[in-house]
């Protein structure tokens, strides 16, 4: 009933480098239902809280209508965070891993694959859900008394942030190995800072403000980017510390993922 | 080629795997044969580089596995049938393999048409029995079209269709000059396929040998003779110094004496013999004579868990 006998006959190189990885990766994260619900839910959420918002009106007096519309762009983040966790964590709880390392046994450029893979991916539906957004907003709230606010370069950015908060997600992925520890972590690092900013008393600006969430308030040009409550430092040096907190965490996954067996 | 030099790994103060050395070697089946927990699932996960040894070291076609170029064009592995993602179609788990390693998609649908999933390849594992799993596994192992093979168990928990279909992959995959490796806990098992044996206890080597070797080295010889006049030829061949020990079926069971003497002496006396059989006992007696020294747990024996090895 069966023959083992076709040989391959490679196109091109049979090898199993970076591209390759990349390739691999890509394929996995849009074949499995749990990475591109989230990923669509990531699509949808702004433009819901866009609408919500126009629609209730619920800004404050001097709000931007581009910081009302991107509302909803910390639940971007969290699918994001969501999606990156499931990318790494996902594999160990199966044991995936062990087909993947088995076929691409250069750990480090597996993971600089999925991290490739995840943040652009991340960024380009951050992107479209955020500019998605902002057009709804625009057309509901404009002419009602509220300022604009500036879109460029802010729309990019809030995807980059979203993008960094993913690559940190993979990376709590990588230390945790397990979905439900590395989601509670990563949500926790999002959701902790505004929730009991106040708690911190006159450290609350520092808390928040070096958050991941207020990124989004600053580039977003909410009312909640106050100083007094977000701190001092501003949208893009805020935006490179996020940043380099998935670029530290990812480099302390990249070590934890070589030196422990698979 | 797999070659393993005084491999070893520590798990804090147990040995899996201690200084074990062995070669596997093309165009056969080499069993790798141990109970349960004797460190075959830990050795093997060091071949593939998944697991860093603790000491010694392991090669595949002379190199370490991480540095091979494309490793499913070198070797294929199958660990565990069900460490396919459940939530992914099985043409996408095979996909992703492919592309890792450059090999053209169209090696997708071949290595589906071969182990006869092409019906449900779009279908997520989740619903796959063991025996679909099984085979989606072994065609991860050939989706590179490998000259060597490692399989961790590949036949537990399979229906009698399944070993049977896995037996003869194995054997024509040898045919064809691969290196096959597979493990098992089961002599019966190895018996029916493997040409060599590399058999471990408590992670070290207790023999690295030829099946044929084995069984003709280990195996206690017996002669089964039946009779009309047990009873007489039973007093002949005590006479000649054999062991005779009635069967239930109403011959006789003796050793020492090998059968071409057992048919000189009933000839001698004139007893008509109407079965001549010589047997070996069987080899899961002498594996399991061989390894009950290094099982960790045995249930009774306390006094073999208490020894560590160190």
């Amino acid at each position: 009933m069966t023959t083992v006998d076709s040989a391959v006959r490679p196109v091109g190189t049979t090898r199993a480098g970076f591209w390759q990885a990349v390739a691999a990766e890509w394929t996995k994260l849009r074949t499995l239902r749990s990475t591109v619900w989230t990923l669509v839910l990531a699509v949808l959420v702004v433009p819901a809280f866009a609408v919500f918002v126009g629609i209730t009106r619920s800004l404050q007096p001097d709000d931007t209508i581009l910081g009302g519309s991107l509302t909803g762009a910390m639940f971007a983040q969290i699918a994001a965070a969501i999606v990156g966790v499931l990318v790494m964590a996902g594999e160990y709880a199966g044991g995936t891993i062990r087909a993947t390392l088995a076929a691409s046994p250069r750990r480090h450029t597996v993971l600089a694959a999925k991290a490739v893979v995840t943040s652009a991916v991340t960024f380009v539906v951050g992107l479209a859900s955020c500019v998605l957004a902002a057009v709804i907003g625009a057309l509901i709230l404009s002419g009602k008394g509220y300022a604009s606010g500036e879109p460029m370069p802010a729309l990019p950015g809030v995807a980059l942030s979203i993008a960094a908060v993913g690559v940190l997600g993979l990376a709590a992925g990588v230390v945790m190995r397990s979905s439900a520890g590395a989601i509670t972590a990563v949500i926790g690092i999002l959701l902790v800072p505004p929730l009991l900013g106040p708690l911190f008393q006159d450290w609350q600006r520092w808390v928040v403000g070096a958050s991941p969430t207020s990124v989004l308030q600053k580039l977003s040009q909410s009312s909640d980017a106050a100083p007094e409550v977000a701190g001092s430092i501003g949208a893009w040096p805020s935006l490179w510390l996020v940043c380099g907190y998935a670029a530290v965490a990812l480099a302390a996954g990249a070590w934890m993922l070589r030196v422990r067996d698979a | 080629m797999i070659e393993a030099e005084t491999l070893s790994k520590r798990y804090g103060p147990r040995l899996a795997v201690d200084r074990l050395s062995f070669r596997v070697r093309p165009g056969r089946v080499t069993g790798f044969l141990g109970p349960n927990g004797a460190g075959k699932s830990t050795t093997i996960r060091m071949i593939l580089g998944l697991d860093a040894p603790s000491g010694g070291k392991v090669t595949v076609n002379s190199v370490p596995y991480a540095r091979l170029r494309a490793p499913l064009r070198e070797v294929g592995s199958l660990l565990d049938a069900r460490a396919v993602h459940g939530g992914r179609a099985a043409h996408a788990h095979l996909l992703f393999l492919a592309q890792s390693n450059g090999l053209p998609r169209s090696r997708v649908d071949e290595v589906l048409e071969m182990v006869g999933l092409t019906s449900v390849a779009g279908r997520r594992a989740k619903g796959f029995s063991l025996g679909m799993a099984q085979r989606l596994g072994i065609a991860s192992a050939l989706i590179g079209d490998p000259g060597i093979l490692l399989l961790d168990e590949p036949v537990n928990g399979l229906d009698t269709e399944g070993i049977r279909w896995i037996r003869g992959l194995l054997k024509r995959l040898a045919g064809e000059g691969r290196t096959v490796f597979v493990s098992s806990h089961l002599m019966s098992e190895m018996e029916l396929t493997a040409d060599h044996l590399i058999v471990i206890g408590r992670g070290r080597l207790i023999a690295d040998t030829a099946m044929r070797d084995f069984i003709e080295r280990n195996s206690q010889r017996v002669t089964l003779v039946r009779s009309p006049r047990p009873d007489q030829l039973a007093t002949v061949l005590r006479g000649a110094g054999g062991l005779v020990q009635p069967e239930q079926a109403g011959g006789l069971r003796v050793s020492g004496p090998d059968a071409a003497t057992i048919g000189e002496l009933a000839a001698r006396h004139g007893i008509p013999l109407h079965e001549l059989a010589p047997r070996y006992s069987s080899l899961e007696e002498v594996y399991s004579r061989m390894t009950q020294s290094s099982v960790d747990y045995r249930p009774g024996a306390p006094a073999a868990s208490k020894e560590v090895a160190a």
